[in-house]
């Protein structure tokens, strides 16, 4: 999903002076991207939803310390993405990622094939994998921005951006083993 | 015959991959396929459709911001009340002489009309620019602050006669900013 969204600077301005009509504004240019962000970093759609809503509230409290540098998209993702770093981090103390790679190892068994198309894939990968493989792939995080963001390492960032993908590839038959 | 690893794929994509990789791929069609797959797979997680919130989460946010406002008005419209109450203490037990108390009383009737005309404009959280609503918003912290004050101490004659007054000077800039808002819209 290519985002190119601007908005006028005026509209920014107003909003940073807490004025409802611009902030709404700034909410409806950007729900859309940052759901799907969230939807696609996380296991369900409730979550995504929350994150959206959390990523907004901080918006508002903060739009005072945008400065303008750089695109308000790319303030306004960093802060989703965090959110939702943040909830699968929470959701990891719940349970741990030794169910996922059970989940994930049981299908791989199954001759899935091309039936399984790529979101669902993504679905079954961990919590982690799926965030990093959606930071890096699709919205150009570097691996060093990543590690920053979750507290980890770059090797952490970039073991589980191979996982990962094994998995997918996994899941989708493609070919050959790898490695 | 051995051959790349996911790892060594993922910095082949990224241009990082070491010497063995990059040269082992020249020569072995099995990994440029795999390779291959792999930016088909990312180019493919690129195109997945957009998702959009089944449900809209705005009246949320703005239900949070407007509770935020109020709970700020509410700090506001207490310490006025508190005010008041020590004004009337201080009128009850004159400790002043009387020029500075006719001042006084002048100076709260003035800052007690101002706010019923304040009232009677209205304030709905809604405003017609940002720049009305942040300066509605410094002028309210600063009375609440200057309400603060004269609740929280008795102050003495001269000092509350200068809050009244910085109190009455910034209900009627408040007025001003308000009245402005409502003739620009109309009402």
């Amino acid at each position: 999903m290519t985002i190119s969204l601007t908005v006028p600077d005026v509209l920014v301005a107003r909003a940073k002076t807490g004025d409802l009509e611009a902030l709404e504004a700034l909410y409806r240019a950007f729900e859309a991207p940052v759901y799907n962000l969230a939807r696609r970093m996380l296991r369900n759609a409730e979550d995504a939803e929350d994150v959206l809503q959390e990523t907004f509230l901080e918006v508002v409290r903060n739009i005072g310390q945008y400065r303008g540098e750089g695109h308000l998209w790319g303030w306004i993702r960093q802060i989703a993405a965090s959110k939702a770093l943040m909830r699968i981090r929470r959701e990891q103390v719940r349970e741990t990622e030794v169910f996922d790679e059970a989940t994930a190892a049981g299908h791989a068994g199954h001759n899935v094939g091309q039936a399984l198309d790529l979101e669902r894939a993504m679905q079954e990968l961990s919590d982690t994998g799926r965030a990093v493989v959606w930071l890096h792939d699709v919205e150009g995080y570097t691996h060093e921005e990543i590690a920053e963001m979750m507290g980890k390492s770059v090797s952490f960032s970039k073991s589980q951006l191979a996982r990962a993908h094994t998995k997918l590839r996994r899941t989708l038959g493609a070919g050959m083993e790898v490695g | 015959m051995m051959h790349c690893t996911m790892d060594d794929l993922l910095a082949l994509q990224a241009g990082e991959a070491s010497g063995w990789a990059r040269k082992h791929l020249e020569t072995c069609a099995v990994c440029r396929a795999e390779l291959e797959t792999l930016y088909q797979r990312v180019a493919q997680l690129k195109a997945l459709p957009g998702l959009r919130a089944p449900r809209d989460r705005w009246p949320a946010v703005r239900a949070v911001v407007l509770a935020g406002r109020d709970r700020r008005r509410r700090v506001w419209s207490v310490g006025s009340l508190a005010a008041a109450a020590v004004l009337a203490g201080l009128l009850l037990v004159r400790p002043w002489g009387t020029d500075l108390e006719a001042q006084l009383v002048q100076a709260q009737q003035r800052s007690a009309t101002l706010e019923s005309t304040l009232q009677q404009v209205g304030g709905d959280g809604r405003v017609m620019s940002g720049r009305e609503a942040a300066l509605a918003s410094a002028l309210e912290d600063r009375i609440a602050a200057i309400d603060g004050q004269l609740a929280e101490r008795q102050a003495k004659e001269l000092e509350a006669l200068n809050l009244w007054r910085q109190r009455a000077d910034l209900m009627q800039q408040l007025v001003q900013v308000r009245v402005t808002r409502a003739n620009y819209v109309g009402l």
